[in-house]
């Protein structure tokens, strides 16, 4: 696994706290029953409310965050060539670690 | 040079505005029509919000601009990948970065494809956007906050309802007409609040606000405003609807009238509309009939468990189309495009069409498509299926549909499993139509003339020419010079630049504008405008 140090322009903190950060700010106005306080086995759909335009915006903040748009989110999104019902959160920054790191490999 | 406001009402024609000012709905327009000009402003080829403002901020088409739809979508596997176009993916400048860049102080308020927010010198909030999301659409960041403390107003409520906008493609209950048209009342009011406060306290050069509600309520509403519709005798409910349409029109007028107020005596005001607006009275299921023809197959969704067949029923229910990939060659992935896509093979004995094949394909389809007949009026359905070249010519055409339909009333085409293919509506409904509205006042512009229509792209050199800006070479349109006063015009000659700057260019900069080029190409292309000699 690799951390945010592979995005390009990024400081060195875990991308799981910059995920988790991105979900805090972006909720912050959602009055959610939810009050756990987000952490990687947080639920998009189950625990956050997530709509599927939720997920499209989620995409766009994380690609402006690590400045990059050649991400390939459809296999975050989609598994089998059909959508997945419910993400978690460590399951994002699974996806980051995995494809920020490659990239920089790559 | 004088200050210059833009007003933009998403959809509106003349067919309403015309009965409404008449009538007296729209004291304040009509005063303001007869002091200066007007025109149908034609817009896009497929005339649609994304496309049609885009190109209104970027005087460039959607071939060079890049924005097609609301929905972007890519085919994944078995699956289609669905996201939505947004500022990131406008391959032109905007008129907001350019006038930013040369000195000015802009304000942008709903305008679609905004979001991300570009960082320019002044405010800009994107429209099209859910309340949930509107804080990351705010540029500077901190306008958010003031904005949340300003009395009165609701952030919830200033944003996109992505379930309601289900709803202009699935029709609306009856019990649910008042509901719509209030929620779009106390949007336009929220708008109106904020374009009013940042007047105030932040003013700008450039300031430009749209209201979307006309579109809204147009869509679902169109036989209560269009007199050629209106019940002869209405019941008392639609009485009632048609009274709160009205009132949405009457206070929207009172809006444009305060905002108009509150400018400087010599802004130049324009108001502008992406496409307009007429009837559609028929249904035409076009992958319903591309199965027919046998070039679709939908997907078999087989056996499946309770909870696999609601993630398939609900993404049915938001127009997802699920095909059978390897036998399908054409097919259409939105309603809002009126596009086709060409499945093309990747290789010999994949699935799709061959490259050598491509072409006579295309143009039996195109055949097909223009002999489909309504059984119930006897009438063509399709007057026009254009290729994406002739559609869209430019650096982007290889994103748009293979074949941008239109139908003979204008309508957008269902995407749905559902038979029979063409059928006749029992109520009309809204639908968009190339004919928009255009009209000016201020300093300079002529009074009381109905001009010549002028393309959409036209509206970015008239503004950045009214705020005295140089109109970049590479704008697809001229300056629409017969909207002002020659000896207006005389004073202020129209001065080319030169091309506009990437998008990529780190928000294209703030600096100074250009010297004015003698360069021989720009010399060319002001020629070529009909600028100079």
């Amino acid at each position: 696994m690799g951390n945010a140090q592979s995005a390009a322009g990024t400081d060195r903190k875990p991308i799981l706290k910059e995920v988790i950060g991105i979900l805090e700010d972006m909720t912050s106005d959602w009055d959610l029953e939810f009050s756990g306080g987000i952490g990687p086995d947080t639920r998009l759909i189950g625990d956050l409310a997530f709509e599927s335009i939720d997920m499209v915006q989620l995409v766009v903040a994380i690609e402006e965050r690590f400045k990059r748009r050649d991400l390939p989110i459809e296999k975050l999104l989609m598994e089998d060539g059909r959508y997945v019902d419910d993400l978690r959160v460590g399951d994002v920054a699974g996806f980051l670690e995995e494809h920020l790191g490659a990239a920089e490999c790559g | 040079m004088s200050r210059t406001l833009l007003i933009g009402l998403d959809g509106a024609t003349f067919t309403i505005l015309d009965p409404l000012m008449r009538s007296g709905v729209m004291p304040f327009l009509r005063d303001f029509v007869a002091g200066g000009v007007r025109a149908e402003l034609l817009s896009t080829p497929n005339p649609l919000t994304p496309p049609a403002w885009t190109t209104l901020m970027t005087g460039r088409n959607p071939g060079s601009h890049g924005i097609f739809d609301f929905i972007r979508a890519e085919e994944r596997g078995e699956e289609m990948y669905f996201t939505l176009y947004n500022s990131r993916d406008i391959r032109c400048e905007t008129i907001w970065s350019i006038a930013s860049r040369s000195g000015k102080r802009i304000t942008s308020l709903n305008f679609p494809m905004m979001s991300p927010p570009p960082e320019v010198s002044g405010c800009v909030i994107a429209g099209m956007v859910s309340w949930k999301h509107l804080k990351r659409a705010v540029h500077p960041p901190d306008l958010y906050e003031e904005l949340k403390r300003l009395p009165g107003l609701s952030y919830k409520e200033m944003g996109w309802d992505f379930e309601l906008e289900k709803k202009i493609l699935q029709g609306v209950d009856q019990k649910e007409y008042e509901e719509w048209i209030r929620f779009h009342i106390k949007r336009e009011r929220h708008w109106f609040e904020i374009a009013r406060h940042l007047m105030r306290t932040k003013p700008a050069d450039l300031t430009a606000v749209m209201f979307d509600g006309v579109d809204k309520i147009q869509h679902i509403c169109w036989r209560f405003l269009d007199p050629a519709w209106t019940p002869a005798a209405p019941s008392a409910w639609e009485r009632t609807i048609t009274d709160l349409c009205h009132q949405y029109f009457r206070e929207l007028d009172s809006y444009v009238a305060e905002l108009i107020g509150m400018a400087d005596p010599d802004s130049r005001v324009f108001m502008a509309s992406d496409h307009g607006f007429g009837a559609s009275t028929q249904i035409f299921r076009v992958n319903a009939w591309l199965h027919e023809q046998g070039y679709l197959t939908w997907r078999d969704p087989g056996l499946m468990d309770e909870e696999a067949k609601k993630s398939w029923e609900r993404r049915l229910d938001s127009n997802f189309v699920i095909l059978d990939w390897e036998n399908t060659k054409a097919y259409a992935r939105t309603t809002s495009s009126n596009g086709i896509y060409i499945r093309r093979s990747p290789g010999p004995g994949r699935p799709g069409i061959p490259a050598h094949e491509y072409e006579p394909f295309r143009r039996g389809l195109i055949e097909k498509l223009l002999q489909i007949v309504n059984p119930d009026t006897g009438r063509r359905v399709i007057s026009g299926a254009l290729t994406r070249e002739e559609a869209f010519p430019g650096t982007q055409s290889s994103h748009a549909p293979d074949l941008t339909l239109v139908l003979s009333d204008n309508g957008f085409v269902s995407i749905k499993n559902i038979t029979p293919v063409v059928q006749s509506r029992q109520e009309v409904a809204g639908t968009h139509r190339p004919e928009g509205i255009f009209m000016a006042g201020g300093p300079g512009v002529k009074k009381g003339d109905r001009l010549p229509a002028f393309a959409i792209a036209g509206m970015a050199p008239l503004l950045l020419h009214s705020l005295g800006l140089e109109i970049p070479a590479d704008f697809e349109e001229r300056l629409p010079q017969a909207a002002f006063e020659p000896s207006w015009l005389r004073a202020h000659p129209v001065r080319l630049g030169e091309k506009t700057r990437s998008p990529e260019s780190p928000h294209s900069g703030r600096g100074p504008a250009p010297e004015e080029s003698e360069d021989p190409v720009v010399l060319e292309r002001l020629k070529a405008l009909g600028y100079i000699e």
